[in-house]
């Protein structure tokens, strides 16, 4: 509850504020303009970084260590060793997921080949993807028509495919092409399921990003390896593992390193990249971004604050009577400085409040240019409140301070 | 009787070595609980300067002073601040309302600085009002009231802790003659219910009212001898 005091402080604070409307607006203009600043410049990076995120959730998630081919011989010739090397292999898929069973969640591993792939409808050189594990979940896939390939045909190798929603389109324009039949190479394959359409722009007026992901054309890893581009060493371009638990992919990544290099006799001939890790750096950058805004916000706090101090000062000389009044009938210098300091922030509260709803505007109209959805955070309203609040309540102290140092008697002289 | 003014060789200096300036010289001066004194004297004779003082509005260079009893050297300025809610009730010449808070506010901010709760005040704030005369008054502005009934509010206003000591300024200075009777009328009747009144002014029709006259003359007390002479 208020007290008293308190209540009549700010009682009086908001007449003083409604009686000098011009001044105050003036004084609130600072703030404004800093609080919209701050709200502002952070909704604005975090609608960008919310679609970012957007973005690699419909990728199948952030939680996703990934290991690529990668070559090791960088200049010169291969020395023996280089040579004999394998390159990332199933069993690296294997092991790997038998390093931490406890927190990971999936294994996958890609084959990919080039084949000419042939319907009755087409016939085109296209990119297909000999997938394992669970390669669905952890790239984001969904099956919209028909069904996933079965535990038993992925290890049998079975000759059954899945299709993008523009593959899909493309061999089969008329009918369902579930249950019919392509060649992929020289092999036939029955269509068993369709993916879901993906879709992802980064603005609504961009084409769409994700289009490749419905070209893909999938087949079982093994049948991949078996009757198209395999070895004996059962060699895989991409292995992925996910980890649910952020704070367990630092160790597991690490684990992972050193079998793979044990594997691959101590040769850097594969890149783990770890997405979360990817995601954090960026939001690291993002963060740069933050400080920027809110120091351009805090520089117009600082230029608002000093107009605030020179009107408040000048408003002083027009109130030095009223002081010396107050002080004749009892207010001590505290209560004066109290008065002053109430009616500072409340014109920083009021400001604030106008520069909230500033923010939020200009956020959207900027959310709106970059055609991105807006993503506000509460923290974001705190950070910009508390800010002009911090700055209000220090350019306020020193005409306060001033006004409760003045003499009684020399103030009620003043004319 | 228990004196509420008492002051011993009173000093005060304005600036200092070549330029001072020194408006009081050595007052001894003594009012008595519930007395009627008119501080008379011309212009620069020291008659504001000892009310300041005297109203713990500005602290003296020389000399002692207690109010009520109590000494007021050395008092800290939130000290004298509570001194001067608690026992000093002021009337001005320009009556000193605050122009944006309606009248019963006005009256209400000593109760307010003293501490007293939202209702007690506004009951406290319009017995004052009825008391002086206009209690229709209550909600409106000081620029919408005449002269004297500004005055009323201020004389409301000054006794709403009722203080000790009274201490009043040309309080009809502004005033044309009639309402300054009728104002001068109020000081009488607050006197007759035993307020202790010290009235400055340099009428000596209105110092005529006093129960006692105290004379001041560059920044001393005329005494006896010297007014006959």
């Amino acid at each position: 509850m208020l007290s008293g005091a308190f209540r009549e402080r700010l009682f009086e604070a908001w007449i003083e504020i409604r009686e000098n409307l011009g001044r105050s607006s003036l004084q609130a203009i600072g703030v404004i303009l800093g609080v919209a600043s701050v709200l502002g410049g952070f909704s604005i990076s975090d609608s960008q970084r919310r679609r970012a995120d957007e973005r690699w959730m419909k990728l199948g998630g952030m939680d996703r260590l990934m290991v690529q081919q990668a070559t090791a011989v960088k200049d010169g010739t291969p020395t023996a060793l280089q040579n004999a090397n394998l390159g990332l292999r199933n069993e690296d898929a294997l092991e790997g997921g038998g390093l931490d069973t406890k927190s990971l969640d999936g294994v996958s591993q890609q084959k990919r080949v080039r084949a000419r792939v042939r319907s009755a409808y087409a016939d085109q050189d296209r990119g297909v993807t000999g997938i394992d594990g669970d390669y669905l979940p952890l790239n984001g896939y969904g099956v919209e028509k028909g069904r996933a390939f079965s535990a038993e045909e992925l290890s049998e190798g079975r000759a059954v495919a899945l299709l993008g929603a523009e593959a899909a389109a493309t061999f089969f324009p008329t009918g369902d092409p579930v249950g019919q039949s392509i060649r992929v190479g020289d092999v036939p394959v029955t269509v068993v399921g369709i993916f879901g359409e993906k879709i992802f722009r980064w603005r609504d007026n961009q084409g769409n990003q994700f289009a490749w992901r419905n070209r893909v054309i999938c087949l079982p890893a093994s049948l991949v390896a078996r009757r198209m581009n395999g070895d004996k060493w059962q060699r895989v371009d991409t292995v992925s593992f996910r980890i649910r638990d952020l704070s367990v992919m630092e160790k597991f990544s690490e684990g992972l390193g050193s079998l793979l290099r044990g594997n691959h006799r101590q040769q850097e001939d594969f890149r783990m990249d770890d997405i979360a890790k990817r995601v954090r750096k960026r939001q690291s950058q993002g963060d740069v971004y933050n400080i920027i805004f809110m120091l351009s916000g805090i520089l117009s706090l600082i230029g608002g604050g000093m107009v605030n101090v020179n009107i408040q000062m000048a408003t002083l000389k027009d109130r030095v009577r009223e002081v010396g009044v107050k002080m004749a009938i009892g207010a001590s210098g505290r209560e004066i400085f109290k008065g002053f300091m109430t009616e500072a922030l409340l014109v920083t509260g009021l400001g604030s409040a106008v520069g909230l709803l500033g923010g939020v505007l200009f956020s959207k109209f900027i959310t709106s240019f970059l055609e991105i959805p807006l993503f506000m955070k509460p923290a974001s309203f705190a950070w910009a409140f508390f800010l002009a609040t911090a700055f209000g309540f220090v350019f306020a102290l020193y005409p306060a301070w001033k006004a409760s140092r003045l003499s009684p008697m020399e103030a009620l002289r003043y004319e | 009787m228990q004196n509420i003014i008492e002051t011993r060789g009173l000093e005060k200096t304005f600036g200092s070595n070549g330029t001072a300036v020194h408006a009081l010289r050595g007052i001894d001066l003594t009012v008595a609980r519930g007395e009627f004194v008119a501080l008379v004297g011309p212009s620069g004779s020291g008659k504001s300067t000892l009310m300041a003082i005297i109203g713990c509005l500005d602290s003296p260079t020389g000399g002692t002073y207690a109010l009520d009893g109590v000494s007021v050297e050395g008092l800290s300025g939130t000290a004298l601040a509570r001194t001067r809610n608690e026992k000093i009730g002021f009337v001005f010449q320009s009556y000193n309302l605050l122009p944006k808070a309606s009248i019963v506010r006005n009256v209400e901010l000593p109760l307010l600085y003293a501490g007293l709760g939202r209702k007690e005040r506004r009951r406290r704030a319009l017995e004052l009002l009825e008391q002086v005369g206009i209690p229709e008054k209550a909600n409106v502005l000081p620029a919408v009231l005449s002269g004297g009934q500004k005055q009323r509010v201020a004389i409301a206003r000054a006794l709403a802790n009722t203080p000790a000591l009274l201490l009043a300024d040309e309080p009809t200075g502004a005033l044309d003659s009639q309402t300054g009777e009728e104002v001068l009328g109020l000081f009488k009747e607050l006197h007759r219910q035993g307020n202790t009144v010290v009235l400055v002014t340099h009428d000596p029709h209105i110092a005529a009212l006093a129960e006692r006259k105290v004379e001041l003359r560059d920044g001393l007390v005329v005494t006896p001898e010297q007014q006959a002479a």
